[in-house]
């Protein structure tokens, strides 16, 4: 109980020698804090690259082409014959379907949180500096979105434009812009106070240049925070629209399909949804981590700046 | 008060209406004919036409239109075209299933968070907390559909304790509601414990100690009951979120719900059953807010209605 109301252990301001050990101030919440926060961020990077580092190099790696069939290989069990992960219903090497299918759920991950950043930056600064009726009609709109239900309407929007990779890509990211948007806005609110922002206007530049040119870069590192988060979303999102057949189709095999493909096979073929299942575990884990972990240090480096 | 009530319940069924209406556009902008999947591959263009007239649907899109908004006063939203009944009967019939399947989830889920959330903000910092910290980052990110697949394999499969698919016992609800509930408990135990800290670090609590207030009453009564408000809004939106159908998790366990339901509709393109499907989850969504609003005053008499809730 105490543990988090007693203040941190302060060393006396005297000369003489401390009666505070070096023991005690490892104990104090803040260090240990600071070493939760250091922890998890290693923690984060392993298991990211543990995950990113052989799908980056799938195409180097000694490994089976991911469509290559052997019937007479079909669903080894994992280290039989050489197949580390065991073989598919078709004979398909696992280990390569599943880092090349991470190509194109990294990929798709990635774009999509490039988008919906750049769209929730854009109109969460516009609402936030703007004010007035472009707040009005952009968080009205963000409203209105967050209460429809999501996965219905993602699902919808794929069956209506067809299920290619642009498509996934663009309905994913208009599923996260509010959450960009709504941070940019807020950061932006209270960045437009500021004195600096005054002299701009004072100077007379360009309500518009202002926003650009010094507003959003000094919101942006913070708003930045929430990308990894984003990332980790971004990949869920596509794997259970893959489960569910509306991911990208053939020759693509992502981590959602291989899973849905496996679900067929699982009283025999245990490995064919357990494994791709913990690449999307260890990968999401991991990002979730680094974002948690990078959340955490800068709130206490902006606390500790503004002296609370 | 008098003037609050009105104003949100317009706003939320201006919310619905705009829902079902984009709904209403989307689908009809879809590739894929209803009328094809309705007749069968080997019907003629006499046959698909007859068809097409009877559902309506070979009349001008403002028409159709016109014709919805007519239907929703009424409440008949048309026959499903797959299964051949009324579709706001077809989900009414689908609905205490995902009723069903979301209390259970949210009971279990705030049963184990809310204590567990406690737990973490009491040991802030420690080695068993921060093990509790990455097992609840965990929870957040594995795909619902792998949990429920490995779940039916260990305990329905290898140790056949449970029903697979269903929902023809109790037993078969035990699998979905802990597949649903993981993500929902590392959230809220999450969230539980940032309020929690927040509370004990606050000025107000420092105060309560130095007057001699117990840690016991510190913990249950002071902290937890300014950190249970905005964790009791969290788990209603959380709940009216599920309330639209826990579609992965149905398909996974083949519940019957609305979830399930959607996605059947969608395939077959069953426009009357879509729009029904959208119509009363969105509802039911915008009321369950609305209760969750107006439970507020009760658990905070700080808040009055029309004032602070709208921050």
């Amino acid at each position: 109980m105490s543990t988090t109301i007693s203040n941190p252990t302060q060393a006396p301001q005297s000369a003489r020698s401390s009666a505070v050990t070096k023991q005690m101030l490892k104990k104090s919440s803040a260090a240990r804090r600071a070493r939760s926060t250091r922890i998890k961020l290693w923690l984060g990077t392993i298991l990211t690259l543990v995950v990113v580092v052989p799908i980056a190099l799938a195409n180097l790696l000694p490994i089976a082409d991911p469509n290559m069939q052997d019937l007479g290989a079909r669903r080894l069990a994992p280290l039989v014959d050489g197949h580390l992960f065991g073989t598919d219903q078709l004979g398909r090497d696992l280990l390569s379907r599943v880092l090349f299918g991470g190509q194109t759920s990294l990929m798709i991950g990635v774009l999509a949180v490039v988008v919906s950043g750049a769209i929730g930056v854009i109109l969460g600064s516009i609402a936030g500096f703007y004010g007035k009726w472009a707040d009005v009609i952009i968080s009205r709109v963000l409203e209105a979105q967050m209460s429809l239900p999501l996965l219905m309407m993602l699902l919808l929007v794929v069956a209506l434009f067809g299920p290619s990779i642009p498509v996934i890509t663009g309905v994913i990211a208009i599923a996260q812009w509010p959450e960009v948007a709504r941070l940019t806005r807020s950061l932006v609110l209270v960045e437009r106070e500021k004195p600096y922002v005054d002299a701009a206007k004072t100077l007379g530049l360009p309500k518009l240049r202002i926003l650009a040119q010094h507003v959003i870069p000094n919101v942006f590192k913070q708003a930045s925070l929430v990308i990894l988060l984003l990332l980790a979303q971004a990949v869920l999102l596509e794997s259970a629209l893959s489960f569910l057949g509306a991911g990208p189709q053939r020759p693509f095999s992502t981590w959602g399909r291989l899973i849905s493909d496996g679900q067929d096979y699982i009283t025999t073929s245990w490995w064919m949804v357990t494994l791709p299942g913990l690449f999307i575990v260890i990968l999401v884990v991991g990002v979730n981590l680094l974002g948690d972990a990078l959340r955490d240090g800068n709130l206490r480096r902006s606390s500790k700046k503004e002296g609370k | 008060m008098l003037t609050y009530l009105p104003k949100r319940i317009g706003q939320g069924l201006l919310t619905v209406f705009l829902t079902v209406s984009v709904v209403f556009l989307l689908i009809r902008m879809a590739p894929g004919d209803p009328a094809a999947s309705f007749a069968g591959p080997l019907a003629t263009n006499e046959q698909l036409a007859a068809v097409r007239e009877q559902f309506g649907l070979d009349k001008p899109l403002l028409q159709q239109y016109v014709i919805f908004i007519g239907q929703l006063f009424t409440g008949h939203l048309g026959q499903s075209y797959s299964f051949q009944a009324p579709a706001v009967q077809v989900v009414m019939d689908r609905l205490p299933y995902t009723l069903t399947l979301a209390t259970s989830s949210i009971l279990l889920a705030a049963l184990v968070a809310i204590p567990l959330g406690m737990w973490m903000a009491r040991r802030s910092d420690t080695d068993a907390e921060l093990g509790v910290n990455v097992l609840t980052i965990a929870g957040q990110s594995m795909p619902d559909f792998w949990t429920g697949i490995m779940l039916l394999t260990g305990f329905s499969v290898l140790i056949p304790l449970f029903p697979a698919s269903g929902f023809t016992t109790w037993g078969g609800l035990v699998l979905p509601t802990i597949t649903v509930a993981i993500l929902q408990i590392a959230l809220v135990s999450r969230m539980v414990k940032r309020e929690m800290v927040t509370n004990f670090n606050a000025p107000y609590l420092n105060i309560a100690r130095s007057r001699g207030v117990s840690e016991r009453v510190l913990t249950w009564k002071y902290a937890l009951g300014n950190a249970g408000i905005p964790v009791f809004t969290a788990l209603g939106t959380r709940f009216a979120a599920m309330l639209n159908g826990v579609v992965v998790v149905e398909v996974v366990f083949g519940w019957p719900g609305v979830g399930s339901l959607i996605v059947r509709a969608l395939e077959t393109r069953d426009y009357p059953l879509i729009q029904a499907t959208v119509l009363i989850t969105a509802l039911l969504a915008v009321v369950v807010q609305l209760l969750i609003d107006l439970a507020y005053p009760l658990l905070d008499p700080r808040v009055r209605l029309g004032k602070a809730a709208s921050a």
